[in-house]
């Protein structure tokens, strides 16, 4: 299943992107995460892994990921090596004079065949309304910084 | 006195069938082999399991954080919902998504879950029989490991004590977690005693019978679950009633006391979690 949800934020990409550079601040605007904690020693960029998990039905879902692009002030994407399959990426691209927009997309599949493929449509709603609120959160975030 | 030499001799042929069928069923409990658990398969099942924990018993699981991201941890829970307990599945499921399949993690389960053909597939999930030596082998091969020491006894006390954690005095996991020096995790969990109406523990009547000489079986429960309606013994499950699962995992404790101290911990922190998580619900079944 893929998600895709976008925003627009009133600041520039610099703003936008020294947040969503910084993996410390995620568990600040990242709805339903349980778990954001660094995997190893490297500093935020590719090759940065972290354990990530979201609280997705009964109980929280992710697993350990690693950072697969880091394009200063466009482009942050990831994929999962543990737990379900999953990719994800934070875009960022101007929207006019002092406004970036932003697009979270998560992509992702359950193992287990049928079961998995329905317990991805189950899912799909929650995701959606996670990554919704995340762009939401993230842009009162950056705005009350500006 | 030929009465009296007939009934001794009663006696030792009714001792010697009890040691007959005693062997018969320990003979069937498989050995614990720890390379039996698969994660793949394990992998393969979270889908349809995380569907009934969500969507069935609307399950929340809190502060899986607490437990140590690595190494061998034993984890002490109060069980609930008779031979088809809702609690064990969903935290394990919970363990296996938050630390991932990879992480080695078994449970403990009673001979005769592990030894029913039908149960197989347990094996796979990482059940091993119920005894201090699988226990010892799981810890010290760096596992973490879930145990209910209120095992029976505690799974079919009646509906109405659902929110009572009660081991029956058993503190046999605290030498097993100093044996092993392993900190021990408190896991308190409601709902699962509301999966069906448990009414009695049947320990008279499992006296009666001799399960508990024959089969360990120091319990024969008597309740009302579906489909069965009266329900004796629970030896071939039950489907339990959709009832709100809610578990909340607690700050490790380290063995560092005598057995009673450490024990009187656990249960502390246990009940406390316990009620907390009672406090919440407002309707049995519906949570």
């Amino acid at each position: 299943m893929r998600v895709e949800r976008r925003n627009i934020i009133n600041a520039d990409r610099d703003a936008v992107w020294k947040i969503v550079s910084d993996p410390d601040t995620y568990p600040s605007f990242m709805t339903n995460l349980e778990r954001w904690e660094s995997a190893n020693e490297r500093p935020a960029g590719v090759g940065a892994r972290y354990f990530v998990h979201w609280k997705i039905g009964s109980v929280p879902v992710g697993g350990l990921i690693e950072v697969v692009e880091f394009d200063d002030l466009r482009d942050l994407a990831w994929v999962g090596i543990t737990g379900v399959n999953l990719r994800g990426r934070i875009r960022l691209r101007d929207a006019g004079e002092g406004q970036t927009k932003v697009t979270f997309r998560l992509s992702y599949q359950a193992p287990g065949g049928i079961w998995g493929y329905i317990a991805d449509r189950v899912a799909v709603r929650q995701v959606g309304r996670t990554t919704a609120d995340t762009l939401k959160r993230l842009k009162v975030l950056v705005e009350s910084r500006g | 006195m030929p009465f009296k030499t007939g009934i001794r001799s009663a006696m030792a042929t009714v001792g010697d069938v009890i040691g007959w069928a005693r062997e018969q069923i320990v003979s069937r409990v498989p050995k614990a082999d720890l390379d039996q658990r698969d994660p793949d398969y394990i992998r393969d099942q979270l889908p349809v399991t995380w569907l009934l924990a969500s969507l069935y018993f609307r399950a929340d699981v809190q502060h899986m954080d607490r437990i140590p991201a690595e190494g061998p941890v034993l984890l002490v829970g109060n069980h609930s919902g008779g031979n088809v307990p809702p609690d064990t599945f969903v935290f394990s499921l919970a363990f296996c998504s938050y630390f991932g399949v990879e992480r080695p993690f078994y449970q403990l389960a009673h001979n005769l879950v592990v030894s029913a053909p039908p149960l197989g597939w347990l094996r796979k999930f990482g059940t091993v029989a119920a005894n201090h030596e699988n226990a010892q082998l799981a810890l010290e091969s760096g596992a973490a490991l879930l145990v209910y020491p209120g095992g029976d006894y505690e799974v079919f006390r009646p509906s109405w004590e659902r929110h009572k954690v009660d081991f029956d005095g058993r503190m046999g996991y605290v030498r097993l977690a100093r044996d092993t020096g392993v900190p021990i995790v408190p896991v308190a969990s409601v709902g699962g005693q509301e999966s069906a109406l448990f009414l009695n523990r049947g320990q008279w009547l499992a006296k009666l019978l001799m399960a508990d000489k024959l089969l360990r079986l120091k319990s024969i429960p008597i309740s009302l679950a579906l489909p069965w309606g009266l329900n004796i013994s629970d030896l071939a499950g039950h489907i339990p009633l959709p009832t709100k699962i809610a578990i909340e995992v607690q700050e490790p404790i380290d063995v560092d006391g005598d057995d009673q101290a450490v024990h009187d911990k656990v249960m502390a922190s246990l009940q406390g979690g316990v009620d907390r998580l009672a406090a919440q619900r407002r309707f049995p079944v519906i949570g």
